[in-house]
């Protein structure tokens, strides 16, 4: 019964960071329509931008992950303006984008590793017990399942009910059609990746606090979040959210028979599984 | 001159890894992103068949190239399913598990400790022990590969291939049943590949599952993207400018310790400086 | 000779049918035209008929020989069928010779790598360039072709099937789409070369002159059924035809 409580417990805290690596990845996808692996190393960068304020200039921790999300959100804005703005205007197809990100994704991870050496870095973080329904959770823990739920009920307000969000569905619906009647799609697009990244941001940071850092945590952190997206549906904010409580549930779960290093490996066979078997995810958009 | 040898034979390997790499993405237009997969059974393989099994490298090494094709075969089946975006993802999460593999397979590979000793070549009297003969080794392999890839480039079935890279549903329709197509270079690719990963482990004589992450695919798909996807000279030339191009930093005062995460973020910048301002690299034929 | 009939064919996108019911016989080393408005699911015929998108429901029936159900992508040409596209749809980064070349060549793998026909290969395919006047643009790229040329590629690609007795039944696609008067005449000879030599063609035309000149048989599709057929000269006096044509 107890382990039970706990592999429940974990499953949802592993879900909600995931969801929350898969709603930007999710809302950058639907403006953009391809897979962008730089999403990853923005919130690694996240994560870092909290431990230099915090460690080497001795801020304040909120402050310091108040920044650390925005600095995480320029990131993103940045990969827009400087890479993928140029390669859309010149209409190049989605492999090339991919293969910029990901180059984006190589050269700033490595950047990282030469600031901050490949040592991996912890926060001086409270390691605080809590007790629900018999399972233990940290205080990290807590906020990563609030985070992971407030922000998906927010990013579901926003695109229902705001300008922007009418805005961002009409690129994400077409393009062409958006822009023709009158949306600057390419600053929507910037914000969305603003937005995205800054998500990523948040899931670096608790990241952090929760296990600590290291350069290449993007990767891991972005693979779930693309697979969670993939499972739950491309391109819609509750499909993400609903395949990364999927793949934290089968992880853990998963973990009780088979050795946790195999976390990885189970996750990208399940992805194979549904491409194979229901390529439109579990919610069709 | 050991490390100009050292650099040269680094060089020669990755050339092979680049033009089995240019068979699938730039002939065939399937953008793997699991080289390294094939490339690390190869080494593994012929790692663990020399060392606990005591087998003549060039047996063992045929052996790996065998495994190789073999795992290729496997996945190329559920790969062929997949096109564009989805196709890389899919092949990266290959990647991801194969490397998974070496890394918790404890029982066979050491996981994280590697397998060390692994002994040089040695063939009827003639031992490459020394890194001036090994060159000559590397040397030939080379030559090999690169004849097989232009007689690929060159036949009907090279033509075939570039056909499906241009418009799968068309030539389809002329008749080609174009999954046995892209499954077979599939295969040749990941069993040169595999001969490569034997080489580079027998060369370093230690290998750990960290030369075969993602990364490492990543890295010769910029060799072939620089080089000039659809090209061969192009990928032996890309794979010249992406060994040296660290080296030349290095020479520019950057310190030594930081040489894997400098090597990375040439690649990764030249990646997106490729997509830029010349997607079809330096001598391609083909952009993505 | 290869004689094509469907019967009840159905084909839904999001469960809106673009052939709805449709049973016509087409005979064999003929020219039947297909036409009918915008929308009215010709060019879904031909992409079922190639296999290129899967039957709904129906069957189709080469030579009466036993029904299809289904045809697999891919096995179209053992059927006999090849076709053009509407929208041309070349070997975009390959030279013209490697277009016409790669349909030339055998099937199965051990051949593809091991060429033995080579020499052959290469006649057939300087005497389809040359019928076509593409041989002098042999070594373009098919990207760098002119909009007309790129059509006459497409027929190349054809003759090529035919070259190698792949191809008894010919569905053409909207061939003279766009076509300066010189080029119509090359590929309307082509055509009637075709029908000569026992070929069976499928044209899909809106130009209601070459209709009248090429056509033995016309078929009026609307709304993915059926709406008339006979010779050119009935077909195109009738009303509801005509009405089709312009009520939309
Ligand atoms: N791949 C597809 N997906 C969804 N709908 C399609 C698809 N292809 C065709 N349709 C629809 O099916 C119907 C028939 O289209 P089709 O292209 O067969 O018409 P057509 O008779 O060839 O017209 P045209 O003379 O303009 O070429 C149209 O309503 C079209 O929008
Ligand atoms: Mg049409």
């Amino acid at each position: 019964m107890e382990i039970l409580s706990q592999l429940i417990v974990n499953s949802v805290i592993a879900g909600a960071m995931y969801a929350l690596m898969a709603l930007g990845f999710n809302l950058i996808y639907s403006v953009t329509r391809f897979f962008n692996l730089a999403h990853g190393v923005a919130a690694a960068a996240g994560g870092y931008a909290v431990f230099y304020l915090t460690s080497s200039l001795g801020q304040n921790v909120y402050i310091a992950t108040a920044a650390g999300i925005v600095s995480a959100g320029f990131l993103g804005y940045g990969f827009d303006r400087l890479v993928f703005l140029r390669l859309r205007r010149r209409k190049t197809s989605s492999m090339v984008q991919l293969v910029a990100s990901l180059g984006l994704l190589t050269s700033v991870q490595a950047v990282l590793a030469i600031l901050f050496t490949n040592e991996f870095q912890t926060f001086p973080a409270g390691h605080t017990l809590y007790n629900v329904l018999g399972g233990a959770i940290t205080g990290t823990q807590t906020a990563v399942v609030a985070s992971g739920f407030f922000i998906t009920l927010l990013l579901a307000l926003i695109l229902r009910h705001t300008m922007f969000g009418k805005a961002v569905n009409a690129v994400s619906d077409d393009a062409e059609v958006a822009r023709i009647v009158g949306i600057d799609t390419d600053r929507v697009t910037g914000r969305v990746f603003f937005m995205g990244s800054a998500i990523a941001g948040i899931a670096g940071i608790l990241t952090g606090f929760d296990t600590g850092l290291g350069p290449t945590m993007g990767m891991g952190l972005l693979l779930k979040g693309v697979i969670a997206c993939i499972i739950g549906g491309m391109g819609n904010v509750w499909g993400g959210t609903a395949g990364s409580m999927l793949l934290g549930f089968a992880e853990n779960f998963g973990i009780w028979k088979i050795p946790g290093q195999w976390k990885d490996a189970i996750s990208f066979v399940i992805l194979i599984a549904f491409l194979l078997l229901r390529p439109e995810g579990m919610i069709k958009k | 001159m050991e490390y100009a040898i050292n650099l040269a034979i680094l060089f020669l390997i990755y050339a092979i890894l680049g033009l089995s790499l240019n068979l699938v993405v730039g002939y065939t237009g399937l953008l793997s992103t699991a080289h390294a997969a094939f490339y690390g059974i190869g080494a593994y393989a012929a790692a663990i068949l020399v060392t606990s099994h005591n087998v003549n490298f060039f047996m063992a090494l045929l052996a790996g190239v065998l495994a190789s094709a073999l795992a290729a075969l496997l996945i190329g089946v559920v790969l062929s399913r997949f096109a564009g975006d989805y196709y890389a993802l899919v092949s990266l999460g290959f990647n991801v598990i194969a490397y998974s593999v070496l890394l918790n397979w404890q029982g066979l590979t050491r996981g994280p400790l590697g397998i060390p000793g692994i002994s040089r070549p040695y063939l009827l009297g003639l031992a490459f022990s020394s890194n001036g003969p090994f060159l000559v080794l590397a040397l030939i392999f080379l030559a090999m590969a690169y004849i097989i890839s232009r007689f690929i480039a060159g036949s009907s079935f090279g033509r075939v291939l570039k056909a499906i890279r241009e418009d799968e549903g068309a030539i389809q329709v002329f008749g080609y049943d174009t999954v046995r197509y892209k499954l077979a270079v599939f295969v040749i690719s990941a069993a040169m590949a595999a001969a490569a990963g034997a080489l580079f482990a027998s060369y370093i004589t230690f290998i750990d599952p960290s030369s075969f992450t993602v990364m490492e695919s990543v890295f010769i798909l910029a060799i072939i993207i620089l080089g000039g996807l659809s090209n061969l000279k192009g990928s032996v030339l890309g794979a010249a400018i992406m060994v040296l191009l660290p080296e030349a930093l290095r020479f520019a005062g950057f310190p030594a310790s930081m040489a894997a995460e400098l090597r990375q973020a040439v690649y990764g910048l030249s990646l997106i400086l490729l997509m830029l301002f010349r997607p079809q690299g330096i001598l391609g034929e083909y952009r993505l | 000779m290869n004689k094509l009939e469907t019967q009840d064919l159905v084909k839904r996108f999001a469960g809106v049918a673009a052939i709805d019911g449709l049973s016509i016989s087409i005979e064999a080393g003929r020219i039947t035209s297909i036409i009918g408005p915008n929308g009215s699911g010709k060019s879904t015929l031909v992409n079922v008929l190639s296999g290129m998108l899967p039957i709904d429901g129906g069957l189709v029936v080469v030579d009466a020989q036993p029904p299809l159900k289904s045809i697999r992508p891919s096995k179209a040409p053992s059927y006999g069928i090849t076709r053009t596209f509407q929208e041309v749809r070349l070997f975009e980064q390959m030279t013209v010779l490697d277009n016409v070349l790669v349909v030339l060549t055998e099937r199965n793998l051990r051949s593809a790598f091991f060429e033995r026909h080579r020499a052959h290969h290469l006649g057939q395919a300087e005497a389809v360039l040359t019928r076509t006047g593409l041989w002098g643009k042999r070594g373009d790229l098919a990207v760098n072709l002119s909009y007309g040329q790129r059509k006459l590629l497409e027929i190349a690609r054809v003759l090529a099937m035919c070259a190698t007795s792949q191809a008894g039944i010919i569905l053409f696609d909207e061939p003279f789409a766009g076509l300066f008067p010189q080029m119509v005449k090359t590929v309307s000879s082509i055509i009637k070369e075709l029908r000569n030599s026992g070929i069976t063609a499928v044209l899909i035309e809106h130009n209601m002159d070459l209709i009248r000149e090429l056509s033995d048989h016309v078929i009026v599709m609307d709304s993915g059924r059926l709406l008339a057929e006979g010779s050119a000269a009935e077909v195109l006096e009738r009303r509801d035809v005509i009405e089709a044509y312009l009520g939309e």
